[in-house]
């Protein structure tokens, strides 16, 4: 697309298809100040762009000077970023037009987008179900056709969760590809923005554009922009693991035959399949859920009344403000990570919990090393245990929550490359299968995912 | 129970939340399950004496230290609630101490 008055009627009708989509509650932006943004926008982008008039719908969480961002929570209700992402710029930069926010589990905490201030995210294909989160609102978005991709972030599978729950492409790449300039911490050693997809090709286009170096944050690796590969005629030559941790005895047979199928389809490709074993797999739950409450507990302290967002009053002194301020203004399961962050680096508890968590943490990064190192190229896993979950199951139990990130945590634990694409239906319901990937070697993992998402009946019962 | 009422309320403090009290029975038996899940990384003996893994650059680049113009589109008087004169405004701050918990 070079023409004008094609990016302003590509403006036009993603105001239209979002609009529509508004009972999934997945697009946080009213409608009418998306369509008159997205209008402007389209007027003033550039034609030149790699991107030109694409909507790239974006999370809550990432700053954006049209819109605001709230993160999903009450305690940065209505606030306005005075500055872009490195992310959104880029994605402007390109020509894209940013097509909105989207809601998500608030701060990014949280599988099934239930937790954000702003009302539960429905599943596109079941209202009654969630379509995971934190992303939530990026999935269905994209699911419902109404954008053909959307930034989302993770900290522990929040993008590939959820484009594996509603039947998209979801990637997130090494840590240290995309910088995180702007995107609102969380638990900073994980956090990485992602992109969900209709295809591998629409993902991978919009990630090669928002990713490579940028001076502002430090943590972003001094790498060129990431080089799209061409989709490959076979995958002779590849070594793809699987790993026997990601597929127990207990493992829903019907995710089983999906991966089964999906497994035969690789080899059909061409590419040599060997199982493998990542003996850690089995505490990185536990490893995650100590290294990213700590780190949130951190992160949170600035919400404090005093410089963002509403201020909770009727406070007498300035502690009291901070208390109200953060007990009103943050939902219950950013209070409970809080507590539990708090708890895990506190004097006496410090030992016991957050440096053996960073310990195994080790452990688990070494275990990806033996297995690239003994030849493996990608590895090869489901990435949910299940499909979309009904809303309200999980709510009042954390820990069956948590277990949902079982199979996606260990890549943001160990910084690796991963993405979600779907490959059958189960009951209906989308289902998607993981590919891990080498530290900053996405060409080598979206090489598998193009020759996969050729040949999986992805909308066929698995 | 690993975590009590009592151990809810000083972490609250310790966290600046207020917490209402008809959650606190909850909020100590949620914490203290997730803290009896998340304990099992202490029954692998392998991760003991282990360097620490974080993923990342080696070594942080640091930007030439030069004053620049700031990169904000607006100020915080627009984004603060409340801004006055450079300055956040607060209520006073009341006793510095906290009693003990």
């Amino acid at each position: 697309m070079s023409d004008p008055s094609e990016a302003l009627a590509s403006a036009k009708a993603a105001a239209d298809r979002i609009s529509k989509a508004k009972r999934l509650n997945a697009c946080l932006t009213p409608v009418k100040e998306l369509r008159k943004s997205l209008v402007a926008q389209a007027q003033a982008a550039h034609p030149s762009g790699v991107l030109y008039g694409m909507p790239v719908a974006v999370k809550d969480n990432i700053c954006t000077l049209e819109f605001t961002t709230s993160c999903g929570s009450r305690i940065l209700g209505g606030y306005r970023s005075p500055y872009d992402a490195t992310a959104t710029a880029k994605l402007k930069a390109a020509g894209a037009l940013i097509a909105g926010k989207t809601n998500c589990d608030e701060f990014g905490m949280g599988s099934s987008t239930e937790h954000s201030a702003y009302g539960r995210s429905l599943h596109p294909f079941d209202k009654t179900r969630v379509p995971g989160g934190s992303s939530g609102g990026s999935a269905a978005l994209v699911a419902a056709g109404a954008v053909p991709a959307a930034l989302g972030s993770e900290t522990g599978g929040s993008v590939r969760q959820p484009a594996s729950l509603c039947g998209v492409v979801g990637i997130k790449p090494t840590y240290g590809r995309v910088s995180r300039y702007g995107l609102v911490a969380f638990g900073s050693s994980l956090d990485q923005i992602g992109v969900l997809g209709r295809s591998v090709h629409d993902a991978a286009r919009v990630l090669s554009v928002i990713s490579g170096r940028d001076p502002r944050d430090a943590t972003c690796e001094d790498r060129d922009q990431l080089r799209l590969p061409t989709v490959p005629e076979s995958l002779q030559g590849f070594v793809i693991g699987i790993p026997k941790e990601y597929f127990p005895a207990d493992l829903d047979p019907a995710v089983r035959r999906a991966c089964d199928r999906a497994v035969r389809l690789l080899r059909e490709l061409g590419a040599a399949v060997r199982e493998v074993s990542l003996p850690h797999t089995g505490y990185a739950v536990a490893t995650y859920y100590i290294v990213a409450p700590a780190e949130a507990s951190s992160n949170l302290a600035r919400y404090d009344g005093a410089r963002y967002g509403p201020r909770f009053n009727g406070s007498e002194d300035v502690r009291a403000l901070y208390r109200t301020t953060r007990g009103e203004g943050f939902g219950a399961e950013v209070r409970r990570r809080v507590m539990i962050g708090t708890y895990v680096l506190s004097s006496g508890y410090y030992d016991a919990y957050y440096r053996r968590a960073q310990q195994m943490r080790a452990l688990i990064a070494q275990d990806f090393r033996n297995a690239f190192d003994r030849g493996v190229d990608l590895l090869f896993t489901p990435t949910t245990p299940s499909p979309a979950f009904k809303a309200g199951e999980k709510l009042g139990d954390p820990v069956a929550m948590y277990l949902s990130d079982i199979f996606t945590v260990t890549a943001n634990l160990a910084g690796l490359p991963a993405i979600s694409i779907p490959i059958g239906r189960v009951k209906g319901l989308p289902l998607g299968g993981q590919i891990i990937g080498q530290a900053f070697l996405e060409d080598e993992m979206l090489e598998a995912a193009y020759a996969l998402e050729r040949v999986v009946p992805a909308t066929e019962e698995a | 129970m690993s975590v009590t009422p009592d151990d809810v309320r000083k972490i609250a403090g310790l966290a600046e939340l207020e917490v209402d009290e008809a959650t606190v029975p909850a909020l100590a038996e949620q914490m203290s399950r997730i803290l009896e899940y998340v304990a099992q990384i202490n029954a692998v003996p392998a991760s003991e004496g282990v360097k620490p893994f974080i993923p990342g650059p080696d070594a942080v680049r640091f930007r030439p230290d030069e004053v620049k113009p700031s990169a904000l589109a607006f100020g915080p008087a627009e984004f603060a609630p409340a801004f006055k004169d450079g300055f956040f405004l607060v209520p006073k701050l009341g006793a510095f101490e906290e009693p003990e918990l």
